[in-house]
C-alpha cells in the first residue's frame, strides 16, 4: 500500500464566538448609554454647599423625574422620564396629570422587602416650586418617602466673588 | 508552463479579522464613554413625613417645627423670607443661615422637623437654597409643606 502524508492545513482560529459576546458588549453599552442620557440630560441644576457627591449605584432603586421649563412657554415645565418602548429606551414626556400614576406604578412594583423606591427629582434651577411641588404631592401620594434632589455641590458663582 | 489548478470546493471561512478590529474599535468607545457618564451627581436627601399620603389621619403636631416660607417677589425672580411667620430681618439667606445656626447653639433639637412651603411661582433655586441653609446649620430633617391643590398657602 502506498501511504502518502497529508497535506499541510493552514490553521485558522474561529472568531465567531468572540464577535458574539462584543455583539452583546456592544448592545448593552448602547442602551446603558441611551439609560445614562435619559436620566442625566443637561440641566441647569441649581447650587448647594451641603450636597453630598453620589454615584448613581449609591441610591439604590430610584425613579429618576426630570423637570425642566418648556421650549414653548417658560411658565410651563415637562416632566421627562425615560421610559423602555420595547425596542429602545427613550424618553417619555408627562403631563402633571400621569405624575401620580406614574409614580403610584414605579412604587408597586417594588418588593414589600426592598428597601422602598427613591425618587430623584432632578429639576432645573429656573422652573417655579409650583411644577416641583406636583411630583412632590405624587411622591406623598404614593408613599415614597425617600426623596432626593439633584444639585451642583458648590457656591453660585455669583456668591464667589 | 503549469497552470494552476482549481481550488478544491471545501469550506470557506469567511475572514472575520476586519470586523472584530471594528468591533473593537467601538468597544473601547463606549468603554471610556460609559466610564465617563460615572460621574457622580451632588444631591440634598429628605425624607417626607410618613403620614403623608392617602390612608392617614390629619396629623397632631406636638414637635416643635421651624418653618420657613417663600413669598415670590418680582415673578418669582426674588423671594421674601418669613420664619415661623414673620419676615425675616435681613430677607438673605445668609440670614436664614445665622437664625438657624442661633437656633441650634440655644439648644433646639436638630431632628425636629424645618419645615419649607414656598408659593408656586417662587424659583426652584430658592427652594434648594433654602434646604441647604437648613442642612450647612445641621437641622437634619428637611420637610416640605405641599398643598392638595390650588397652590401652597403662606398663612403662618
Amino acid at each position: 500500500m502506498l501511504f502518502r502524508p497529508p497535506k499541510p492545513v493552514g490553521m485558522t482560529l474561529n472568531l465567531a464566538p468572540m464577535v458574539d459576546v462584543m455583539m452583546c458588549l456592544i448592545i448593552f453599552f448602547l442602551l446603558a448609554s441611551k439609560l445614562v442620557d435619559a436620566q442625566h440630560r443637561p440641566l441647569n441644576l441649581p447650587y448647594a454647599q451641603a450636597a453630598l457627591e453620589v454615584g448613581r449605584g449609591e441610591l439604590g432603586r430610584r425613579v429618576v423625574i426630570n423637570v425642566r421649563p418648556s421650549d414653548d412657554d417658560p411658565l410651563r415645565a415637562e416632566y421627562i422620564v425615560e421610559a423602555w418602548d420595547g425596542q429602545n429606551i427613550t424618553e417619555r414626556i408627562l403631563q402633571p396629570d400621569e405624575i401620580q400614576d406614574y409614580l403610584q406604578a414605579r412604587a408597586d412594583r417594588v418588593p414589600a422587602a426592598d428597601d422602598g423606591l427613591r425618587c430623584v427629582i432632578r429639576a432645573d434651577q429656573n422652573v417655579a416650586y409650583g411644577h416641583v411641588e406636583v411630583v412632590l404631592r405624587g411622591c406623598g401620594l404614593a408613599k415614597i418617602a425617600k426623596v432626593v434632589f439633584s444639585a451642583r455641590a458648590g457656591q453660585e458663582p455669583e456668591e464667589e466673588t | 508552463m503549469r497552470r494552476g489548478l482549481p481550488a478544491p470546493a471545501g469550506e470557506r471561512i469567511p475572514n472575520l479579522a476586519p470586523m472584530v478590529d471594528v468591533i473593537m474599535v467601538i468597544l473601547v468607545f463606549f468603554l471610556l464613554g460609559a466610564s465617563l457618564e460615572l460621574a457622580t451627581e451632588g444631591v440634598l436627601q429628605t425624607e417626607l413625613d410618613p403620614r403623608s399620603g392617602p390612608g392617614e389621619g390629619t396629623p397632631i403636631e406636638i414637635i416643635p417645627a421651624v418653618k420657613i416660607a417663600l413669598e415670590e417677589v418680582a415673578g418669582g425672580q426674588a423671594c421674601n423670607i418669613y420664619v415661623v411667620g414673620k419676615l425675616l430681618p435681613g430677607n438673605t439667606f445668609e440670614h436664614l443661615y445665622g437664625f438657624l445656626e442661633q437656633r441650634r447653639l440655644a439648644g433646639a433639637d436638630t431632628a425636629n422637623p424645618v419645615i419649607v412651603a414656598a408659593q408656586p411661582g417662587v424659583r426652584w433655586r430658592f427652594v434648594i437654597k433654602t434646604m441647604d441653609v437648613a442642612v450647612r446649620a445641621g437641622f437634619t430633617n428637611v420637610q416640605f409643606a405641599v398643598s392638595l391643590g390650588g397652590g401652597t398657602r403662606l398663612n403662618w
